[in-house]
Parts: C-alpha cells; structure tokens; sequence
C-alpha cells in the first residue's frame, strides 16, 4: 500500500532571531492522523518551531512542507476583541473563501459557545476563547492543527473538549503537532514525542503513554545523555 | 580573514582616505582663501559656496548610496548592504547638516535672507529630514533582520521621493520667484574657480568615502561585540 | 464562489466594523480637524492675507494632521492579540490585505473629510460650488496618495514604542509633493482659474499617487513577513 503523504515535513530548519540561533537543523514528519508533542523547557524553540511549520515564520535555513492547509491555536486568540464570536469566524471564514452560515452555527454549537455567539469576545474567560481559537482553526477543515499550549489556564471541562476534539482530528487524519508542558492529559492522545533541548530536536521517540517516563526522558536528553 | 581583522583593515583603509581627504580639505581652503579671485557680486562670502555645493553633493552621494543598498538588500537579503547603508546614512546626515548651516551663512551676506527655498537647499533639507527619520526608525526597532527590513523599506521610498521633492520646489519658485541677484550654481565660472569647485567636490566625495569606511568598519564591529556576548551567553 | 474581491472588501469591512465598535478614532480625528480649522482661522492677519489666500493651505494641513490619526489605528488594532497572524494563517496574500487595509483607511479618513469640508466652507466662507467635482477629484487623488504612503509606513511604527509620533516624523516628507500640489490646485479651483493653468499640478499629483501608491503594494509584502 503506498504511503500516504505526511501532512508535515520539516527539513534541517534553522531560524536566528539576530544573533541567537533559535531553531537549529530541526527535521521531522507527521503523518496524517498522527499527533506529536512537543516538549522542552522555555526557550527551547517550540513556539518558534510551530511558527515556521505554520508559515507565520520564514526559517532562515531549511524548509517546511505541508500536505494541505494549516490551521493553528497559539498563545494569543489571534482574534479582534471588539467583535463578537460569530463576527470573527465570518470574517476568518471569508478570507478563506468560504461563505459557511450553517458551519458556523454548527462549529459554534460543537465548541460550547452557541450561547454566547454574539457577545464580543473581549469578554470571554480564557476556556472560551481558547475553544473559539480551535474554531476557527477547524473552520476550513485543514490537514494539520498546531496548537502551542492549548490546556494552559483551561478548567477541567474544558480540557476535556479539547482532548476531545484531538482525539476526532486524528481520526480524521488530520496531522497534530501539540507543544505543551502538561503531559498528564496530553500524553494520552500523542503517537510520539518531539524533545527539544536548546533550539535542536534531541529526540522523536513513540508515545508509551506514561507522562512519567516523558520528563525522565527529556531530564536524560536536556543534561546531554 | 575572520571578520574582525577584516573589519580593523577596513578601518585603517578608512583612517589613511580620511586623513588624505582632510589635508585635500585644507589645500581648498587655501587655495579658495587665497589663490581663487574674489567674486563679484557676491564678495568674499562666496567662497563657501566651495563648501557648500561639494557638502550638497556629498549629502545626496551618501543619499543615494543608502537608497540604492536598500533596494539590493531587500533583494538579496545580505546583511552586509544594511550595515553599509546604515552607515552611509549616518555619514549623509553629518554632510547634510554642514551643507544646511553653511547654506544661511553664504545666504545672509549674497541674498539678505538666512534661509533660499530653492530647489537644491529644499532638496537637501530633505535629504536631512529622510535620513533622520531612517536613523530614528532603525534606533526604534531592536531586532537587526526587522531593522534591516524596515529601513531598507524606508530607504527605497526616500529614493523615489527625492525627484518629486525636487519637481515641486522648482515649480513652485517659477511660479513665485524670488528676488535673485545671481545664479551661483550654474556653471558658467570662470576657468580658476571652477577648478577650485571641482577640487572640491573630488575631495568631499574622497571625504565621503573615507567616513563611510570608517564607519563601516566601526559597524561591523560592534555586531561582532554583539554577537559574542550572546553566544556568551547561550 | 467568493469574488475575488472579497478579501480586500472583508479586511476593510471588519476594519470599519471595529472602529465603529470602539468609537475612538474617527471623533477624535474629527474634533481635532474641527480645532485645526477654527486655530488656523484665528491665526490669520485678517488685513493682511485674504480668506481665500488661506484657506487651500488650512484645509490641507487640517487633513493632513487629521488623516495621520485615523491612520495609525490601521495596523494599532491588529497588534492586540496579534490578530494579523490570524490574517496572515489565511489565503489572503500581502496584496490583498494591503488594498484591504487601504480601503478602510480611505473610508475612515474620506469621512473625516467629507465631515471638515461642509465646516471649512462655513467659517472661510470660499465658493466652492463652482469646481465642486474637480475639487472632489484633487481630494480624493491626494488622500489615496496620503493613505497608500501612510498604511504602509503604519505598518512599520505599529512595532515601535512610540508610533504616534514615528508615524509623522517619517510619513511628512512624503506628503510635501502632493499636499502642495494639492494647495495649488485647490487655490486655482476655487479662484475659478481654468484647469489648463495648474495642469501641471495635477500630473505631479497623479504621477505621485501612481508611482507610491504601487511602491507602497509592492513594498508593503516585506513588512508582512517574519
């Protein structure tokens, strides 16, 4: 059987912000429908690894292919507060030339925020805006999701939702790449662990599905076992 | 070569121009004070027009310089042409705040007023006020690659403006001229003082380039300082 | 099927759709353009320079002053929860979002105008009825030279600490060809000079628009990106 396209491939990607290599010689490939989390102290480059894989950044050496559109969640909404909930995916969803009321709706209705659809999100608790973010990445149904933090300041219903929804996205073959400091509820849904340590992937190891062996891993990789 | 040697040889390339430049300075002096005629309309307050003109046209050499690396870099990316450019600017205001004092100077005693708005004084008031704001720009922005971005952005709009600030000012004075005795800048000086002007404006382009050096090479420089205190560091 | 105008006209919709939301910018542009026209008006040598001497140079420092305000909020509204990378996520190209960003200025700042002139009419008491389509047209050309040369240097300051006041220092010069161009046709127009005297005006205005207006296009993908 052939195999199928992986949704991202990253080759020897490097990226300095003025003297301070950020990124060094980092490759890696998701498949679709395979989740890969990201972990690595602060500093480490796992924001600035989702930037360059979403293109928001351009890598100063090396480069990133995707096997179809890319849809983020990060740690800013990337949203307007003024407007509200429905007004913001209507405007998103234009950009990408979609004209998609009932989607909306349904998204909106999925996320738990059907109630507060039109209220400015300048309003919104860290949950909802964090469910809205997912949203409106989802909204154009793209092959890879990545998502910086995501459970950061989420209650546990919320968490849940978005585990939820990871686990309904790898069913749909779409490629995850989750950076994250909380293994506990993420290590579950993940197929592999990306390490980085220092700007560089020291290791891209399967997911035994214990958060334990996680940090002891990443503890023998970052004092440079 | 490492970079740093490179950079001490630039400067030191940069130091025997300059110096050379600077003693062609004085023999201009000389040689506009005593051994050029005295203008006749003008007096002896002409002669620093032999300053004036050359600072001008060193002005907008270093003007041009800036904007033409700017447009390079943006497409090719070498960080390189921005520290030159930079550089250039930072030279191109020092000429252009010359050439604007020395400008009312000659101004007061040949026209009775301390400010012209002709075409080449306007132009170069411009050609100050483009590069200041270049200056202030790449000062407010503490990235180096977006600062390199931006003022190369800026330096390739200056350029373009540069014609259009001219055209205006040269329409607006034939629509309302000034009282004007003389036309100094045309050509048409005798043999002795158009020698002295051209010695001049060759020594002021030397000028420019032994500053650009120099200030090049400090540029590069402190990048390097910078570059190992990071990786200090990290 | 979307048009492919959509993502310009979605990016100055949403624009205006904040702006009237926050309500800041536009009254505050509009109130200062009110206190530039009345300070200019009182400024003045009555005996000594005519109301008609004046007012071309008033009304065009007033929209020059005025534009610059409603041009900075442009980019001011995206930094916020860096809503331009969600924009930046999307198909729209550089191109698109600038056009779309310049509409938006256009409409916001074209409606300060259009709320000044009734004004300036009033306290400089010029006949304005008699060129009134010329004089829209001399307007409209200045402004889309002003905003295309603004968006994309506020897109620029928008990073820097103080962009308020970045913004003029660096977008003044730029404005000098087409505002005095701008005064000389507005004095001729409303002196019911025939065209052909300040035509000449009128090429350096549109050559300006033309030439910066496609530099700003073209240079605007530079800023954009990281």
């Amino acid at each position: 059987m052939p195999q199928a396209e992986p949704a991202v491939t990253v080759q020897e990607v490097s990226r300095r912000f003025g003297h301070r290599w950020v990124l060094r010689q980092v490759s890696l490939e998701v498949a679709p429908g395979e989740a890969v989390l990201l972990v690595g102290g602060n500093g480490a480059g796992k924001t600035t690894l989702l930037r360059v894989v979403s293109g928001l950044l351009r890598p100063n050496k090396g480069s990133v292919k995707l096997g179809g559109a890319v849809g983020m969640v990060a740690h800013h909404t990337m949203m307007y507060d003024a407007l509200t909930a429905r007004e913001n995916l209507t405007f998103f969803a234009r950009l990408h030339g979609l004209s998609i009321r009932q989607r909306i709706d349904g998204l909106l209705q999925r996320m738990g925020l059907a109630h507060v659809g039109d209220e400015r999100i300048g309003t919104f608790s860290r949950g909802m805006l964090q469910r809205l973010a997912i949203a409106r990445a989802l909204m154009h149904e793209p092959k890879v999701l990545l998502l910086d933090e995501p459970l950061t300041g989420l209650d546990d219903a919320a968490s849940r939702t978005v585990i939820d929804v990871l686990g309904e996205l790898e069913q749909r073959a779409v490629g995850l790449m989750v950076a994250t400091h909380q293994l506990v509820e993420l290590v579950g849904t993940a197929h592999r662990v990306g390490y980085m340590v220092n700007g560089r992937l020291a290791a891209i190891e399967p997911c035994a599905g214990d958060a334990g062996q996680v940090v002891e891993r990443y503890r023998e990789l970052a004092s440079g076992g | 070569m490492t970079r740093r040697e490179s950079a001490l040889r630039i400067a030191r390339r940069g130091a025997v121009v300059t110096g050379v430049a600077l003693l062609g300075l004085v023999g201009i002096y000389i040689r506009a004070l005593m051994f050029t005629p005295i203008e006749r309309f003008q007096g002896p307050a002409q002669k620093i027009f032999y300053v004036h003109a050359p600072m001008a046209w060193a002005a907008l050499l270093a003007f041009l310089v800036t904007g033409v690396l700017s447009l390079l870099y943006l497409i090719m990316r070498d960080r390189k042409l921005d520290l030159i450019a930079s550089s250039s600017a930072e030279v191109g205001v020092a000429f252009s705040l010359v050439m604007l004092t020395t400008g009312p100077l000659w101004g007061k005693p040949v026209w009775g007023t301390w400010w012209s708005w002709d075409a080449r004084l306007t132009s170069t008031l411009f050609i100050f006020l483009l590069f200041v704001g270049y200056l202030v720009l790449r000062g407010a922005l503490h990235d180096p690659e977006v600062r390199a971005r931006f003022s190369a952005v800026m330096g390739v709009m200056a350029l373009a403006l540069v014609p259009f600030i001219h055209v205006t000012v040269y329409w607006f004075r034939t629509l309302h001229p000034e009282p004007v005795l003389m036309k100094p800048e045309r050509p048409g000086l005798p043999g002795v003082m158009l020698v002295t002007l051209l010695s001049s404006v060759a020594v002021c382009t030397v000028l420019y380039i032994g500053f650009l050096l120099l200030r090049y090479a400090l540029t590069v420089l402190q990048d390097l300082k910078e570059e190992e205190m990071v990786d200090g560091v990290s | 099927m979307a048009s492919p105008l959509s993502p310009i006209l979605a990016i100055a919709a949403k624009d205006l759709l904040v702006e009237r939301r926050t309500k800041t910018a536009f009254f505050s542009s509009l109130v200062f353009a009110l206190l530039v026209l009345t300070i200019l008006y009182f400024a003045r040598d009555k005996t000594a320079v005519g109301d008609l001497d004046l007012a071309p140079g008033a009304l065009w420092v007033t929209f020059t002053f005025a534009g610059m305000l409603g041009l900075n909020r442009a980019f001011a509204l995206e930094m916020g929860n860096r809503a331009i990378d969600g924009v930046r996520l999307t198909p729209a190209s550089a191109t698109e979002i600038f056009l779309g960003k310049v509409l938006g200025s256009l409409i916001f700042v074209g409606l300060v105008e259009l709320t000044a002139v009734p004004v300036f009419v009033l306290f400089y008491d010029v006949p304005i009825w008699r060129q009134l389509p010329l004089l829209l047209l001399v307007i409209a050309l200045a402004t889309v030279g002003f905003v295309s040369v603004g968006t994309l240097f506020s897109a620029m300051v928008v990073r820097t600490r103080f962009s308020e006041v970045m913004l003029p220092v660096l977008l003044l010069p730029f404005l000098f060809p087409p505002v005095v161009a701008a005064v000389q046709l507005t004095r001729s127009l409303l002196a019911n000079r025939p065209l052909s005297e300040v035509s000449g005006w009128l090429s350096l205005l549109a050559g300006f628009v033309i030439v910066f207006s496609t530099f700003s296009l073209f240079l605007f993908e530079a800023i954009l990106e990281e």
